[in-house]
């Protein structure tokens, strides 16, 4: 037994506390169940095996001379994830009177979506301003708007992370970045 | 002692001052994403990979084994401070860990995971020192049919011995290997699966469906929580680390189990995780009052922090040796070695002596400089729990973007990163596993091309895989493994059948 | 049949005497656009390149090496197509510029960018493993005699490996099973570890596993010997190899490495380039590069270098028909 005693430190304080104001709630309403979800996902997963098997049975299936061509092995791919994603559907369908799990609730969704689409924009942004502008104004907005984070924080915060960045790849590492307007205006 | 001299070799190419540099930065950012919720081992190694792309091959690995390290001992300070485990391997440390800290013996359970993780990977790193030299002397045998082999013997055993609903490993197996057919197809030179599109022209690259799969969905799937945390503050004074370490002889015994365990299931496809509840269960099963586990005991921190690292570091011997990722962190570092123009494999032993031996010195070096790290810092790093999740996601979704734009400057990949966000996302709702998926997405390419040079080579004659002992071996036992739920249930029948039921 | 090599125009002269243009000058760094895997030839001439202009500071923004080695080097030229009028860009090809056209149908043209400079042309050897034939005539006996075909590693399928592959078959009347690997290291490993039973690598690929003798270098596909004479092995230059010809199998084939610009590109811009790349042939890495890869200096632009784009790319185009590797 290790002596306790010896070095017993400052007891039982809690000394990091983070609060989630936001946080979901426990009892909030599920909009979809699992089960839905994974029919859908089992019927997506069909569609693309149908497309990807018909491209392939396009390219060449068969066996000749030199072993199996192009298309051979993503065909057969395709009729596995096919069948599979089939087995996944009527296990699904029966499974579904049984019991629903809760996929998502509506409050984790707001919270989801929170982020997914700031990310979306993000991404958007990123086509015409490049990345540096773009992820300097993901960064301030979801601070401010998102974590309620006060204004000159987040400005700070996204200025100093974009600039390390941008020193760290650009100019340290000869890494390159999409760049837009903004960067082109100061020569880069 | 082969392995001695290359070994010296490999310290060599790793002494000088700017491999020291990234070994150290390496191992900060590693403490920091390990530390940092929604991010974690393989996605800090993910994104963090570009910039290593334009270092030299043995200063990339370096650094992101470096990352790695850190990762595997920042998981332990969250997980002791404040009972959130950063990595699935890392949940059994906190059965006794959190409980240690509760009672104000935070800073002991930190030196003891910390020690037992170094304990752990130092046995690992060994075992693969002296494996290495081996692995070189039959790396010539290795064609085509031999490759296939050992691909094909990991896709097995991920269908025949994975937890998970068969065909939902079958569904995520088959759509990885879909999707790296895509683009063109190396043995006839034809493009297929592009539908005309020239951004489907180069295929879909492993890392970015890695970073999206991983980092953007790990975020989405973190916000939903609660993300409120309360925690407790340690620092670790020299005097407790002297009195775990004058203890450790004490838990020998342990320490050599979970060494064993880890190792064990590090080479073969069984993974950090199992390997750390393994450990954890069976010191409390040899435990004279197994009680007294999941009070704060500090076994029950020896226990699983051992053996999941040593698993961790021993999953790197089957990626550099045969190309085969034993964890989700070597399938990244694998994606990385194909970016450096390395080509994982026994032929690695051979072509890049310098390579392969700096990076196992680098795991001693790591090792030693992490453990010393993180016993001195703790304090600073556990604060960076403090830092709102309002800042830290918007930052993991920049760092994410970087990295997948980074890998082929390809404003396609932002896209393919977001769409795998969202498929990552659903997948792991319904429990399809990503494990088996990111397998085939790295491997697929090379088990077909494999298989098709083998019939090339002998004329369309499946024969080629039992022609001589050692593809015919890693051939049966690969189609044993995929049928072995099967085979277990008709032993277990059989047995029956023999002895009548007693009761 | 015949595979004619083009003589070599002495362009370099007329550029020596350029003057300097004063006009334009790169303000971003640019970008070394690479058609293969990193570590491969077109990587490793990238680098050399990328070191002697920083060393001999023939500019002042740095150069990135980009690889762009997808779909078989496809995504560098669709990568070059597409960045229209951006001079930050440079593409180090070969001859996936006329093959890939036509054997996987890309939609791309070497007409579509800016044609800046030739700077090598690379050798094919036939190799063999040091305990095989020892001789042309040996080798192409025991390949006709073998039970199975002989097995041809290379790179890539339907390219310059293969077509030689195919006109190797058709001179020697044996038959070879063509196994494609994805680089040359490989199938230079693979013919070590007897896995296949020769290649047609280019002489940097195989340097290595020649030097610790372990494959032996049957014949070079030139109409002249490599004139590198500087020991290589114990015993050997890269000039004691017989060209195929002398040995009685009359196939040659040289490969281009060319430097590109996209296409829009303004004349001034294109200068630059032109400068830039002449004054990188004259720098000692350049020199010693070429001669540690046995590689064939040469120095066109312009004109000559259109004319010779023209010629080869007929050439090659003649060679795919015959070898039947063209798309319908």
């Amino acid at each position: 037994m290790p002596q306790r005693s010896l070095f017993a430190m400052s007891q039982t304080d809690l000394e990091i506390v983070v609060e989630d104001p936001t946080a979901p709630e426990d009892d909030s309403p599920a909009i979809v169940s699992s089960g839905t979800i994974e029919i859908v996902v089992s019927l997506l997963l069909l569609a693309l095996a149908a497309t990807l098997g018909y491209d392939n049975w396009r390219t060449g299936i068969s066996w000749d001379a030199t072993g199996p061509e192009p298309g051979y092995f993503p065909f057969y791919l395709a009729i596995i994830l096919g069948g599979a994603s089939l087995y996944g559907l009527i296990a699904a369908l029966i499974a579904r009177r049984a019991a629903a799990a809760t996929f998502v609730t509506r409050a984790q969704a707001r919270r989801v979506m929170a982020v997914f689409v700031p990310t979306l924009l993000f991404c958007l942004v990123m086509q015409f301003l490049g990345l540096y502008v773009a992820s300097f104004l993901l960064i301030a907005g979801f601070m401010r708007l998102i974590g309620k984070i006060a204004l000159w924080k987040s400005l700070l915060t996204a200025f100093l992370f974009t600039a390390i960045m941008f020193v760290t790849f650009d100019i340290a590492f000869d890494v390159i970045m999409p760049k837009g307007p903004l960067e082109a205006a100061f020569g880069y | 002692m082969e392995a001695f001299g290359l070994l010296v070799h490999g310290f060599a190419v790793l002494l000088t001052g700017k491999t020291l540099v990234l070994m150290m930065v390496g191992l900060v950012l590693g403490v920091f994403v390990g530390v940092l919720p929604g991010l974690g081992g393989p996605n800090g190694v993910a994104i963090l990979l570009p910039l290593t792309f334009t270092m030299d091959p043995t200063s990339a690995i370096v650094m992101l084994s470096c990352i790695y390290w850190g990762a595997l001992f920042g998981g332990a300070i969250t997980s002791i401070l404040f009972n959130i485990p950063g990595e699935a391997w890392s949940v059994a440390t906190t059965f006794d860990g959190y409980p240690m800290a509760q009672q104000g013996r935070a800073a002991e359970a930190l030196t003891a995971a910390f020690t037992s993780s170094f304990i752990g990977s130092l046995v690992a790193v060994l075992l693969i020192t002296f494996l290495a030299p081996m692995i070189s002397s039959f790396a010539l045998k290795f064609g085509p049919p031999e490759f296939f082999a050992v691909y094909l013997l990991t896709f097995c055993s991920f269908v025949g011995l994975g937890r998970e609903a068969k065909h939902k490993t079958v569904i995520s197996m088959s759509l990885g290997l879909l999707l790296a057919g895509v683009g063109m197809d190396t043995v006839s030179g034809q493009l297929r699966m592009t539908f005309g599109s020239a951004e489907l022209l180069r295929g879909i690259n492993f890392l970015v469906a890695v970073i999206g799969l991983f980092g953007i969905s790990e975020i989405l799937l973190t916000m939903e929580e609660r993300l409120a945390l309360r925690g407790h503050a340690a620092s670790i004074s020299l005097r407790v680390v002297l009195s775990v370490w004058k203890d450790l002889p004490k838990y020998w015994v342990t320490l050599v189990r979970s060494s064993f365990i880890g190792c064990w299931l590090g080479i073969t496809p069984g993974g950090a995780i199992a390997a750390s509840f393994m450990g954890y269960n069976l010191a409390k099963r040899f435990a004279k009052d197994p009680e007294s586990f999941g009070k704060g005991r500090i076994e029950g921190v020896f226990a699983p922090e051992t053996a999941a690292h040593a698993s961790g570091t021993s999953a790197l011997l089957p990626m550099l040796a045969l190309g085969i990722p034993g964890s989700g962190t070597a399938a990244i570092l694998l994606g990385g070695l194909m970016v450096w123009g390395l080509n994982p494999g026994p032929l690695l032993f051979v072509e890049h002596k310098d390579f392969v031996w700096g990076l196992i010195a680098s795991m001693y070096l790591g090792n030693v400089v992490g453990l010393a790290l993180v016993l001195t810092t703790v304090p600073i790093f556990a604060s960076i729990l403090r830092v709102p999740f309002a800042a830290v996601a918007p930052m993991i979704v920049v760092s994410c973007a970087i990295g997948a734009y980074a890998i082929q400057n390809a404003m396609f990949d932002i896209w393919l990163m977001l769409g795998f966000g969202v498929v990552g996302y659903v997948f792991k709702k319904i429990g399809i596993p990503l494990a088996p998926f990111t397998l085939a997405l790295v491997l697929g390419n090379r088990a077909e091309d494999a298989f098709r040079l083998s019939m090339i080579g002998s004329a369309g004659d499946l024969r080629v895989f039992w022609s001589n002992g050692l593809v015919g071996s890693i051939t049966t036992l690969a189609i044993v493994l995929l049928f072995w739920p099967m085979i277990e249930r008709l032993v277990g029948r059989i047995g029956q059948l023999r002895r009548p039921v007693k009761a | 049949m015949r595979i004619p090599v083009k003589a070599v125009g002495a362009a370099t002269a007329l550029l020596l005497s350029a003057p300097a243009f004063a006009g334009w000058e790169p303000t971003k760094p640019v970008e070394i656009v690479v058609a293969a895997g990193a570590g491969g030839a077109s990587d490793q001439m990238a680098r050399m390149m990328q070191a002697a202009i920083q060393k001999n500071n023939l500019m002042k923004q740095p150069m990135v090496v980009s690889l762009k080695g997808g779909a078989s080097g496809a995504e560098a030229l669709m990568y070059m197509k597409s960045s229209e009028g951006d001079p930050n860009k440079v593409l180090i090809a070969y001859s996936l510029i006329y093959m890939l056209p036509l054997s996987a149908k890309i939609p791309f043209n070497w007409r579509e960018l800016t044609p800046v400079s030739v700077i090598a042309l690379d050798q094919f050897v036939l190799w063999d493993n040091s305990a095989g034939p020892k001789t042309v005539k040996e080798f192409v006996e025991a390949a006709k005699a073998a039970s199975s075909p002989f097995k041809m590693g290379g790179t890539g399928s339907k390219r310059e490996d293969h077509v030689l592959t195919v006109f190797l078959e058709q001179k020697t009347g044996a038959k070879f099973s063509y196994l494609p690997y994805k680089s040359g290291g490989e199938a230079a490993t693979q013919l070590v570890g007897n896995h296949t039973e020769s290649n047609v690598n280019n002489p940097s690929e195989n340097l290595e596993v020649w030097r610790a003798g372990q494959v032996r270098p049957l014949c070079v596909f030139d109409k002249e010997r490599i004139s590198y004479t500087s020991k290589v092995t114990e015993t050997q230059s890269w000039a004691d190899v017989p060209t195929c010809k002398e040995e009685g199998v009359d196939v040659q084939y040289l490969m281009l490495r060319a430097m590109f610009l996209p296409g829009k590109v303004t004349p001034e811009q294109q200068a630059f380039y032109v400068e830039l790349f002449q004054k990188v042939t004259q720098t000692p890495e350049y020199k010693e590069y070429m001669e540690k890869q046995a590689l064939k200096p040469i120095f066109l632009t312009g004109k000559d270098m259109v004319k010779f784009l023209e010629e080869d790319e007929a050439l090659n185009k003649s060679l795919m028909t015959e070898a039947g590797f063209v798309a319908k």
